[in-house]
């Protein structure tokens, strides 16, 4: 079946026009998958990472929204050990006004800013909260470990 | 349509396993919760009533490889069970003899292959065939 021209556009889009820090090619054999690739962003504990992500438009979209996956490891708050996002826009704050661009520039900010209220790895969250200092150089470690190329 | 990849096919398969499926009878989750390829699971069939499993809990294994589910995955009993489908020495499912994985489709998935073989539990020519004892393991 053909792919719905507004698919087309953005992945034309995001390879020609590619946001800072972040690089999202779809599968040959799918143009509905992609792999995404997001650094860590600076002044963040995840600086000097590369991040991997997959991200899949399903049939609904763009009235539903991106499903997104880490798979590269990473000691989030809003993460989970399976890679899983907390973000409100992949969920009821979904917009058909906004883009997978959008979506990936969100994870990328989600990277800066933590929210530990709102976790969804929840010893993740309690270790931020209790002592953020710890917390952050935990994320260091795995970003060493875990986020290089 | 589109084709769901793996990876969130089966993370459909774990929110939906997380929830609980239909009566309760079968269920699964994945063997580590940390395992980001989503490769190793664990399901358990409570046997159906009428018939020499009921009562019983049936622990399984089931493995997803690269390729599911555009391949069937691979599923053993690890509770003994004396049943057509399962090698008796390995407890392996012989994919030949259970219909849903000899003709695999892609939107099957882990819950279809436990309802049917607790189906085939409760056939009339399974459902009183002599067991091991109850919670023996291969």
């Amino acid at each position: 079946m053909a792919l719905p021209k507004r698919i087309i556009k953005e992945t034309e889009r995001l390879l020609a026009d590619p946001a800072p820090g972040i690089s999202a090619t779809s599968h040959e054999d799918n143009l509905r998958y992609f792999d995404v690739v997001i650094a860590g962003p600076n002044q963040s504990p995840f600086q000097g990472g590369i991040f991997k992500l997959e991200l899949f438009l399903p049939e609904e979209y763009p009235m539903s929204p991106p499903k997104v996956r880490f798979l590269t490891k990473i000691y989030h708050p809003n993460i989970d050990k399976l890679g899983r996002i907390c973000l409100d826009i992949l969920k009821d704050k979904w917009s058909p006004a906004l883009q997978i661009r959008t979506v990936l520039l969100s994870v990328q900010a989600l990277l800066s800013s933590p929210n530990p209220d709102d976790p969804l790895a929840n010893d993740v969250a309690q270790h931020w909260k209790e002592n953020e200092n710890a917390a952050i150089q935990t994320a260091q470690e795995w970003t060493r470990k875990y986020a290089t190329a | 349509m589109a084709k769901i990849p793996r990876n969130f096919k089966l993370m459909e398969e774990l929110e939906k396993g997380e929830k609980g499926i239909g009566d309760g009878t079968c269920s699964y989750g994945l063997t580590e919760g940390d395992d980001m390829l989503m490769s190793n699971w664990n399901g358990t069939i409570l046997g159906p009533g009428h018939s020499v499993h009921e009562n019983r809990i049936y622990s399984l294994r089931l493995y997803c490889g690269e390729h599911y589910p555009d391949v069937p995955p691979t599923v053993s009993f690890i509770s003994r069970i004396n049943l057509p489908c399962v090698n008796q020495q390995t407890g392996l499912i012989d994919s030949s003899r259970l219909s849903c994985l000899s003709n695999w489709k892609r939107n099957y998935g882990l819950e279809t292959v436990l309802t049917e073989l607790r189906r085939e539990m409760a056939m009339p020519h399974n459902r009183k065939l002599p067991q091991p004892p109850e919670g023996s393991a291969y």
